[in-house]
């Protein structure tokens, strides 16, 4: 075996471990655009959560609950604390509620002012927050704890389209 | 070839996401309060209460901010210091130059706080032992002391779950958290500490003005009926009787979250009281303004402050005896900015928005400090590091 096969082994099992992957993903100035892309054309569902908001402890494990019912679901975990996270701690939190084989992201940057303003410049920063994206990269937020019933009728209307 | 195989294992195992970590050459995040809360002692001197994430240290300037005296430390040991992004340490210094500091630390992973205080009679040379503020643990956070300017006694209010532990373990619901609050008690302690409030937002600073002597008034967001976080403002009758509470504004937000945001408040020479507040309803987003001619009058309709689009973000108020100062953080995409407004006649008419600072990185909360009539703009920002700007002499 050459070090040029191994290495080939490596790359081509690099994005099986991508899912599984053990921390999330640093976000930074450019994520926000790189996560779009990476889900372009497929209905996804992003949720902003944070380690130091309460109501979204409460809120994850019915976002675990909705991924084992609907497996069709793109999600994707964003931690938007406004300080930054120990990446370990938000994994912990995350294996606890259940979705840490779900693509994890984190804030990692104290100017989250920025961060926040590629995702919505509207945004001040509240939490939890859902963003349901469309196929056509059309967002429906919806602030605060998310209306599964709501979330569920979206991802049927996603799947009849 | 063996060792190159087990490199090769590792980095397999470990996954991309680690060595996204670790490749970008960054220590591993620890969460660390990034604030400077300045206070004029009755001499001009500026005092400014750092804090870091296990440690606050206190330093003085007698020319206005250019040059700092050595740090005293008020911590003696490593402290886990409330770090969240609406807390602060504080200082207030009393009419006789006596100063006190109030902080937070975490007591567990919960984010359930404890508040203390500490106090220096010897120009801020050395500090007392910090001391909690109140003797229950459930939890005290967002401490706010002030000074009432008439007799030099010291106010502390704050966010406190004790009665919501108390009713859990009667099997009732408790939203939010109390606003509680203690006066001074000789030279050595806080009195007792007394619920002015119940359910209460438990994540928002507070701000407080004093209405006459004795007579502080708080605004804080409260939780009206149905999970509303609108603003409220609590005046006190005399120095124990919390009067009715004045809703700010009906802005009906809704929310079962965390907004982080928490208002401010100033009250006139002439008894009029004026709030700023953040708030994202849907008929109502972003800052706004209220006024109110005295403390037993309903406010006035909102005035935005900024675009919602300009993430408008941590309004602060001032009277500094002839004016009204009003400062908070907008966004514009690549720099965050301060903008001023200022009103000559209690805040009817204010000159139009102008920023007077600004940072391309991260950076505290704006706040505003006034000595003899003089007011200043007090700003911690990563790049600048720290800056005190004159608003007199702005063109």
């Amino acid at each position: 075996m050459t070090k040029a096969a191994i290495l080939a082994l490596l790359l081509a099992l690099a994005p099986l471990c991508n899912a599984h992957a053990a921390d999330p993903q640093p976000f930074e100035r450019g994520s926000w655009a790189k996560l779009r892309t990476a889900h372009e054309g497929r209905p996804t569902i992003v949720h902003l959560w944070g380690l130091t908001c309460a109501p979204c402890l409460v809120e994850l494990p019915h976002w675990a609950k909705l991924q084992k019912e609907r497996p069709d679901m793109r999600l994707v975990l964003l931690a938007a604390d406004p300080v930054p996270q120990p990446p370990a701690r938000v994994e912990e939190m995350l294996a606890r509620t259940g979705l840490d084989k779900v693509e994890s992201w984190s804030f990692a940057d104290r100017f989250n002012e920025r961060l926040r303003f590629e995702i919505d410049p509207a945004w001040s920063g509240e939490l939890p927050r859902t963003l349901l994206i469309d196929r056509d990269g059309k967002i429906t937020t919806m602030p605060g704890v998310a209306d599964l019933a709501d979330v569920r009728r979206w991802l049927d209307q996603q799947g009849k389209r | 070839m063996r060792l190159f195989l087990a490199f090769l294992a590792t980095l397999l195992l470990a996954g991309p996401a680690a060595a996204q970590h670790h490749g970008h050459g960054k220590p591993a995040v620890t969460p660390e309060a990034f604030t400077a809360t300045p206070a004029f002692g009755p001499d001009g001197t500026l005092w400014l209460m750092r804090a870091t994430a296990d440690r606050i240290v206190v330093v003085k300037s007698t020319d206005l901010g250019k040059t700092f005296s050595e740090p005293v430390a008020v911590t003696p040991e490593p402290m886990n210091l409330d770090w969240g992004p609406d807390a602060r340490a504080r200082i207030a210094v009393d009419p006789k130059g006596g100063v006190i500091v109030t902080f937070a630390i975490f007591q567990d992973r919960n984010f359930n706080g404890r508040a203390f205080y500490a106090r220096s009679r010897d120009g801020g040379a050395s500090f007392t032992p910090p001391r909690p503020i109140t003797t229950d643990k459930t939890s005290q956070r967002f401490e706010t002391a002030a000074i009432d300017p008439s007799s030099g006694r010291v106010f502390a209010t704050w966010l406190d779950k004790r009665n919501g532990a108390k009713a859990r373990t009667a099997g009732k619901p408790y939203p939010g958290a109390a606003l509680a609050y203690a006066w001074e008690d000789g030279d050595a302690d806080f009195g007792k500490t007394e619920i002015a409030v119940d359910n209460t937002c438990e994540c928002c600073r507070l701000g407080v003005a004093f209405a006459g002597p004795g007579r502080p008034a708080i605004v804080f967001r409260n939780i009206f009926p149905g999970s509303v976080r609108d603003h409220a403002v609590v005046t006190f009758k005399d120095a124990t009787t919390p009067g009715p509470l004045r809703r700010v504004s009906a802005d009906d937000w809704k929310i079962e979250a965390c907004p982080h945001h928490g208002p401010t408040i100033a009250i006139a020479p002439d008894g009029s009281y004026h709030v700023a507040w953040f708030t994202d309803a849907p008929s109502r987003k972003g800052l706004f303004y209220a006024r109110a001619d005295n403390g037993n009058v309903p406010f006035g309709a909102p005035r935005a402050l900024s675009s919602p689009n300009r993430q408008p973000a941590r309004p602060y108020l001032l009277s500094d005896g002839q004016a009204l100062h009003l400062v908070w953080k907008e966004f514009d995409g690549t720099k965050s900015m301060v903008r001023w407004q200022v009103s000559r006649d209690s805040g009817r008419q204010w000159t139009d928005a102008r920023t007077i600072a600004e940072t391309a990185d991260a950076s505290d909360h704006p706040l505003l400090v006034a000595h003899g009539g003089h007011a200043y703009l007090s700003w911690l920002t990563k790049i600048e590091g720290y800056r005190l700007i004159s608003l007199e002499n702005q063109p």
